[in-house]
């Protein structure tokens, strides 16, 4: 179903929902940094940049708690977290990468053990996706076979118009009834023509072929060529939108406290050290392996997908220029 | 397997800590009682699993589940003090709260060793994983051929379970070898001096019919396995496990991967057969 909303309708349905107490998401200012986070107002909105990290957070926060304890004497009390407390939320504006990593996710919470936190939070929200009509030197879309049309994630899908507003794409029931029950704020499409998309430059690379190469290479001198300047900072991971490694932590006292699930990156050291003081990733270039084999072959060899959907976010962020995109363009010509 | 449907699938059972034994100066042994009733009666496992041990405050731990299956009501974990939170469990007392979740991972396929001829062999603190299969054999003593149990540690200090051992050794239809490094034993020492590779050797069970369980230090194995090799076992026949670091046990924190291989879901149980095809990653 293909209908058209303009700006101020937009803000008006964020406004509405807001009032109605939903959840809005989306990018916004904080400091300076663009992020996604809730909205108090539609006017906080800003849909002409990239925000620092993605948008997984709505489903996957950087921690959160999972229970927390309180000891008695030999006796402890766990109390566990109340589901419902996960708010119904709209998660608007977001990127077509952003939002294409989010079924990708999926696959890791929802195999074989159910991970509620995400799971909840997931049915609770409807992800309203929004084309790019810019892209930057780093943005990658196009080369691991997205676009910055891309809907895949999205329940809504919005286009820039050159009129102004927007056209607006159902994919899912959810977006139907977001539809369904603002009728008043979507017209019928118009006759404006969709803004030109975003032109990322990075060459096409064949997932395929690259997976073949890691499937045969996991010994290469390309392994230390790339990573030897790695520092071990973990900040790719922590903006991605499709990394998804966690650690699970208890902070509090000895008498009562919170067990948290945080976010984690395998290029941290400490990541697979044993107790012992054995680590099978004792070298950067080991851990630097596991990210590419983690995202370009192991996903795909469990679940069918690549764990990277081109945002750049871990190409603009290195501190060293370690550049993901140019690596796997490497792969592929191999 | 828990029922977790629609749960929390981070939340541990509570137990209480019923008995504490100090196996050697910095190796403890713990038995745990779940303090849900239901729970105490419908908990099962099979041997070779893991699970997520918590002390509140300081975390949780992983370690595989010591005792066997086949002695129900209760479960025990045995752990060196070597961080933060085997600190803490190393704390408790009887009666103390302790948190357990679990069982997670795969297990001895022990149906496929009825009527085979068992060979253990371990070293040092990597007798757990096995103890949980060997009691699980002597309670199904009928369905097992010979059993023979190679086991050493630096010195006699370090050996665990040694009432266990001791028991092994007067039953007569356990074939006990223990063994301590050269310089580690003691004026009473019953048992061999020397590496245990070098005495599986000198042991030499046959291959025949039999399948070998082995677990111990990274280097113990890689020269357990040519010993094996030249006793004619097959990499199909030698089974081990391995101990990668986990947080969850469910296949989703993504630190326990040796190659795509997940320690906590595809394994801690291998073939040698099937670590020789994994990358060295572990």
């Amino acid at each position: 179903m293909q209908k058209y909303i303009s700006q101020q309708n937009l803000n008006t349905l964020l406004d509405k929902l807001i009032a109605k107490g939903t959840r809005v998401v989306a990018p916004r200012m904080n400091a300076g940094i663009p992020l996604y986070e809730p909205l108090e107002s539609s006017a906080k909105m800003v849909t002409d940049q990239l925000p620092r990290r993605s948008a997984k957070e709505a489903f996957f926060p950087v921690c959160e708690e999972i229970m927390s304890y309180e000891k008695e004497g030999q006796q402890v009390k766990l109390t566990d977290v109340d589901p419902a407390r996960f708010p119904e939320t709209v998660l608007v504006g977001v990127r077509p990468c952003d939002a294409a990593a989010i079924p990708v996710l999926d696959a890791v919470f929802s195999w074989d053990y159910k991970d509620e936190f995400f799971l909840e939070r997931r049915r609770k929200t409807t992800v309203i996706g929004l084309a790019c009509t810019t892209a930057d030197d780093a943005c990658f879309c196009t080369a691991v076979g997205l676009s910055p049309a891309e809907t895949r994630g999205s329940d809504l899908f919005l286009t820039p118009l050159d009129g102004g507003g927007y056209a607006c794409e159902s994919y899912s029931e959810k977006g139907e009834a977001l539809i369904a029950d603002n009728g008043e704020l979507f017209s019928e499409p118009d006759n404006s023509m969709p803004l030109p998309l975003a032109v990322p430059q990075a060459d096409k690379v064949d997932l395929k072929k690259v997976k073949r190469w890691l499937d045969e290479h996991f010994e290469d001198p390309l392994w230390d060529g790339i990573a030897v300047r790695c520092v071990g900072c973990g900040a790719c991971a922590f903006v991605c939108p499709a990394c998804h490694c966690f650690d699970i932590v208890d902070e509090g006292t000895e008498k009562a406290g919170k067990r948290r699930k945080s976010w984690d990156a395998c290029g941290f050291w400490k990541f697979t050290h044993h107790a012992s003081g054995h680590n099978p990733r004792d070298l950067q270039p080991k851990r630097y392996r596991n990210r590419i084999m983690h995202k370009f072959k192991y996903y795909d060899d469990k679940f069918g997908q690549t764990l990277c959907t081109g945002c750049g976010r871990c190409v603009r962020i290195c501190p060293v220029g370690i550049d993901i995109a140019a690596i796997v363009d490497e792969i592929n010509k191999k | 397997m828990c029922d977790h449907a629609n749960k929390n699938i981070y939340l541990p059972y509570l137990t209480t800590v019923a008995e504490v034994i100090d196996e050697t100066p910095d190796v403890r042994t713990l038995r745990l009682v779940f303090q849900d009733e239901q729970v105490r009666d419908s908990f099962s496992f099979r041997a070779g699993q893991f699970a997520e041990y918590s002390a509140f405050g300081a975390g949780e731990a992983t370690f595989c589940i010591a005792s066997s299956p086949t002695r129900t009501g209760y479960v025990e974990c045995s752990f060196r003090s070597v961080g933060r939170v085997t600190e803490e469990l190393r704390r408790l007392e009887v009666g103390d709260s302790m948190g357990f979740r679990g069982p997670y991972g795969n297990s001895y396929p022990i149906e496929e060793f009825y009527g085979k001829n068992l060979v253990f062999v371990a070293g040092g603190i990597a007798l757990p994983p096995l103890r949980t299969l060997i009691w699980n054999c002597l309670d199904l003593r009928d369905k097992f051929g010979d059993i023979t149990i190679v086991y050493g540690a630096r010195t006699e200090a370090d050996l665990v379970y040694k009432r266990e051992l001791k028991e092994w050794q007067e039953r007569g239809d356990v074939r006990l070898v223990k063994t301590v490094d050269p310089g580690g034993a003691g004026p009473e020492w019953d048992g061999k001096v020397g590496f245990v590779p070098t005495t599986l050797e000198e042991t030499a069970p046959s291959a025949e019919n039999a399948v070998a369980l082995v677990c111990g230090p990274p280097i113990m194995i890689k020269f357990t396995l040519p010993v094996l090799e030249k006793l004619g076992f097959s990499d199909e026949q030698v089974y081990t496990t391995l101990e990668n670091r986990m947080k969850c046990g469910l296949g989703k924190c993504g630190r326990c991967n040796v190659g795509n291989v997940y320690v906590c879901k595809d394994g801690p149980v291998f073939t040698a057969k099937q670590v020789k095809a994994m990358p060295m990653e572990f």
